[in-house]
């Protein structure tokens, strides 16, 4: 192990002069009473009963119902369209055009760029060209059918390097080429010179599905006052509001958007809800009635966003020691047909500058160069999926770690012993990391947990029929905490009563990651009650605060942060109340399980709700309002140097697989990770996130693509689009350490997205290790592993 | 549009209704019976969130066509607590050890886990995994849906005893 007291001595030295106070929210550390505990979660009665109303629960009386028409090529000219079928079948209410887009025909999360109905030219197979509302869902699939649409096939592209090139068929005016972002540190040249050994790898990932088990829906209706109410599962209520007033040409405020409890979202139901919210909000406009849009699981695949699929090319060069000397990448990073989440938007915004900066992976190295191109292809478009374009490149660093360390006969730890982050250590992009850096820490707790040495040893034969070989494989990774924009910020309001319950509005979002039982614990943390005394409001951007979109892994950060200081405005008002009723000093007041006490004489105490009663009958004001940012992101666009993000979570997972080397199948035996998380606020739930985490990386590693062929994809339904069983997950164990962060709630950062990023390469790396071959273009399924095998000229000898 | 008479036994009660015979189970109980705890997440019997009990047994109701029920029993997640109120074991323990996360499978696990637990009272691991493998769900990974399981048949062997 690290020896823990020098590295907190550097960590002092280094950073006492560093604390940013501006931002800082002190918290106490210790004797927490809510916070920290592993609580049942708040909408678990409701979920376990089947009472928990989704989207499609919903009542359907007096809604229309809504269908899009779809392009069925990949990129064409649409040359005229012919609705009057359709508007004359009995039950049709509405068939529009483009040209009844009152306001800005365009949305998208970042950039406005894919038409709410397209006009003159579709870009992708699922490109909305007409849309329907009738009165029952059968009318409006029949009256798809009535619309005549001529196209014009325009030549389309599917690969981001042949997009790239100059005589390119052009799927924007503005070109293929979204983005080309550059990470410059050191002298790469220089860096090579120095290596004692170079490699150069190639590694490729598909488009992945993000397949959550609650198909898309949204409900738009219009409201005595004038203005359109928008309901659905989704994680950015703000985002949705921001592109549906333009598109209706009504300002932000005549549009209300209200999350509806989701059946998963893993950053899917960031875009998608923007997508037929628009639509469905337009339908209402027009018709001046209800609407609902609700997709099939075949739409949601062909309409929706998917994980960015890449090719990245590395060079990496190392002493003989293993000591890293240079890095250089090239990342070709598909976007697809529409800009989703994909692009930057200055300090660090999309996706694409995000796998970007994370490229070189968690190791400290003095000279590196990367260059990383968005392109758009006339495929589905690119979006948010748990990790935004870190899974991908960690998936290649991480192998090549492996396969660096099998050229130097080094061990996959001891090459990553060398190079890993810790204290101190200095990003590719020059971010000092002065402060929760517990990267170490995990791989030296998992190895643990794992029994690294004990199984590296019954690797091998497992069989006397010599068919079946066993394999372990380590994965490391860390992930941002926050988007690292400049509008990164979470507001919360919290309400206390005369009773002494408390209202919490926040605009985060529950996607069963658990924030509608963290929230309202580090909200019953902070003023002293339990938690059925704190009722979280569902999102509403009517009622909440503007709080970002729930993705970035920063809702318990930042979020929280914000609960607590608006909990403590509010806790300021009722301490000073009680003060008064005990005659003691406010400084001595401590409120805790329902109860103000003085903290010298314990039995002097009020009721928190006695103290709440008569501030209300005082007239004291009873709200409290908070709002936090985390410290100010950076990013050079020349150089790509900067602090993109303010803290990050590490992580070491370590894998044991058996791969049959006669027909590729893999099966995963044995699991560990260990995260470095800051504070677990709620462990149970946490570790739901690790588990849940590890699955979805499974998957990425051995089974999962989706598989389209000429802009056509061939797995549109759950049949052929495999997603792991219980018979395919392993037991998973997992390790949490608590490396204080110290911006964080309690010393808390973020969790939602890391499980699932060391785990594809960990997996990955166990399957070379057992079978002697190595899948370098996802997934390894058994056809692509029986072949690795083959090209590595058959299993290792023993 | 012609309708058929069906009747059938749904969480202990009879249901005698007119249904169109182009109904799947799942629409007879979300639409027209207002069961919402049955959900839909493909349509094609792939993902198992809208799984019931036919005579005991778990079923896929999207793909059941609402008139092959007609006589026997449909059991429901609305139907697995009392009419005091009381939850199932399996749904106290999916609460205990943290199996649901979005829940949009919940109903499904723990349906397919009460067959389970009827015919096999103390499953092994690998007997929850294969009892369970019909039920998709992105969010757990699973981990804590097979401790429910096992928690929920120490509970019931406990209070039997």
């Amino acid at each position: 192990m690290l020896d823990k007291t020098d590295e907190t001595k550097q960590a002092q030295v280094l950073t006492r002069e560093k604390i940013d106070l501006e931002h800082l929210v002190r918290t106490p550390k210790a004797d927490l009473a809510v916070a920290g505990k592993s609580v049942v979660r708040t909408d678990d009665r409701l979920k376990v009963r089947g009472k928990l109303k989704y989207g499609a629960d919903f009542p359907q009386e007096g809604f229309l119902h809504a269908k899009i028409l779809r392009s069925p090529y990949p990129h064409a000219l649409i040359r005229s369209i012919d609705t009057e079928a359709a508007k004359q079948l009995p039950g049709v209410v509405a068939v529009l055009t483009a040209a009844d887009v009152p306001g800005r025909n365009g949305f998208g999360a970042i950039i406005p760029d894919q038409p709410v109905i397209c006009g003159d030219k579709v870009r992708y197979v699922g490109d909305g060209v007409a849309l329907v509302a009738a009165e029952t869902e059968k009318i409006a699939q029949e009256a798809l059918s009535l619309i005549e649409v001529v196209y014009e096939p325009l030549p389309a592209v599917f690969d981001p390097r042949d997009a790239m090139k100059e005589d390119a068929p052009k799927i924007h005016e503005s070109g293929n080429i979204l983005s080309h972002n550059k990470l410059r540190k050191g002298d790469v040249d220089a860096g090579f010179a120095s290596a004692d050994v170079i490699l150069e790898r190639t590694y490729q990932v598909p488009f992945l599905e993000h397949a959550y088990l609650e198909p898309d829906i949204t409900m738009a209706a219009p409201q005595p006052d004038g203005s359109i109410l928008v309901e659905g599962p989704m994680q950015a209520p703000f985002t949705v509001r921001r592109n549906i007033a333009p598109v209706l040409g009504v300002p932000i405020n005549k549009v209300r958007v209200r999350q509806v409890h989701m059946g998963g979202g893993f950053g899917g139901k960031e875009d998608s809800p923007i997508d037929i919210g628009c639509r469905a909000a337009l339908l209402t406009q027009h018709t001046g009635r209800p609407v609902r849009l609700a997709l099939e699981r075949e739409e949601v695949t062909i309409q929706t966003c998917k994980r960015h699929p890449m090719i990245m090319e590395l060079k990496v060069g190392a002493k003989k020691d293993g000591t890293l000397t240079a890095f250089h990448g090239a990342l070709y990073d598909e976007q697809g047909a529409y800009a989703g989440l994909g692009p930057l938007i200055p300090p660090a915004g999309g996706s694409h500058i995000h796998s970007m900066v994370m490229m070189p992976g968690p190791y400290e190295i003095p000279h590196v160069k990367v260059d990383a191109y968005l392109m758009y292809t006339n495929h589905p478009y690119g979006g948010a999926m748990r990790g935004f374009g870190a899974p991908q490149v960690h998936i290649a660093h991480e192998q090549m770690m492996d396969e660096l360390a099998e050229a130097l006969g080094l061990s996959p730890l001891e090459i990553r012993r060398k190079n890993a982050f810790k204290l101190g250590s200095v990003t590719a992009t020059g971010q000092l990391l002065d402060q929760s850096v517990g990267l170490r820490e995990t791989l030296e707790a998992c190895a643990e947990a794992f029994d690294w040495e004990g199984r590296c040893r019954t690797r091998g034969y497992v069989d006397d029929a010599r068919t079946r070989r066993r394999g372990v494989g380590v994965g490391m990774g860390w992930y941002r905490t926050s988007i690292g924009t400049g509008g990164d910020a979470c507001g919360a309001n919290v309400y206390v009563h005369e009773d002494g319950s408390v209202l919490l509005f926040s605009g985060i979002t529950e996607m069963g990651q658990g924030s509608f039982t963290v929230l309202p614990q580090i909200c019953a943390e902070e003023l002293g009650v339990r938690l059925e005394d704190v009722r979280l409001v569902m999102p509403d951007t009517d009622m909440a605060p503007e709080s970002g979109p729930t993705v970035g892994s920063r809702s318990t950060t930042l979020m929280g942060n914000a609960i607590i200081l608006a909990a403590r405005q509010v806790k300021g008002v009722i301490l000073e109340m009680a003060s008064e009723m005990l005659l003691v000093p406010v400084d001595r007041l401590e409120s805790k399980d329902r109860k103000i006490y003085d903290r010298d004489r314990p039995d002097r105490s009020v009721p928190f709700r006695d103290a709440a009663a008569r501030c209300m009958s005082r007239g004291k004001r009873l709200i409290g309002q908070g709002w936090w940012a985390p410290p100010p992101a950076s990013l050079d666009p020349e150089t790509g140097q900067g602090n993109p993000y303010f803290v990050y979570t590490y992580s070491t997972h370590m894998a044991e697989v058996i791969v049959d080397i006669e027909t590729g199948e893999v099966e995963v035996t044995n699991y560990v990770a260990a995260f470095d998380v800051g504070k677990a606020i709620n462990p149970r739930a946490l570790e739901g996130q690790i588990e849940g985490g590890v699955a979805m990386g499974l998957g990425y590693a051995l089974m999962e693509e989706v598989a389209i062929e000429q802009g056509y994809i061939r797995n549109v339904s759950l049949q052929n689009y495999l997603i792991p069983t219980t018979l395919d997950v392993p037991n998973i164990r997992s390790v949490i350490l608590e490396v204080e962060n110290r911006y964080g709630p309690y010393g808390a950062k973020g969790i939602g997205e890391m499980p699932n990023i060391p785990a594809t390469p960990a997996i990955l790396n166990a399957v070379a290790d057992a079978c002697g071959g190595r899948v370098r273009s996802l997934p390894a399924d058994p056809e692509k592993v029986f072949w690795a095998i083959r090209e590595a000229g058959g299993p290792p000898m023993e | 549009m012609n309708t058929v008479e069906l009747s059938f036994q749904l969480n202990g009660r009879r249901v005698e209704i007119q249904v169109s015979p182009d109904l799947m189970l799942v629409d007879v109980l979300r639409d027209v019976l207002g069961l919402t705890g049955t959900k839909v997440g493909c349509r094609e019997g792939e993902c198992g969130a809208c799984a019931v009990l036919l005579d005991g047994e778990p079923v896929n109701s999207c793909i059941l066509p609402a008139f092959k029920v007609g006589g026997r029993a449909v059991v429901t997640i609305e139907g697995l607590e009392g009419s005091d109120g009381k939850l199932d074991a399996i749904q106290e323990a999916f609460m205990e050890a943290g199996a649901s996360q979005c829940g949009f499978c919940t109903p499904g696990m723990i349906l397919n886990a009460k067959a389970l637990l009827n015919r096999v009272p103390n499953p092994n691991d690998g007997e929850i995994r294969k009892a369970l493998s019909g039920v998709l769900c992105r969010c757990t990974g699973y981990q804590k849906i097979i401790d429910a399981v096992k928690l929920a048949a120490r509970n019931t062997r406990a209070a039997s005893e």
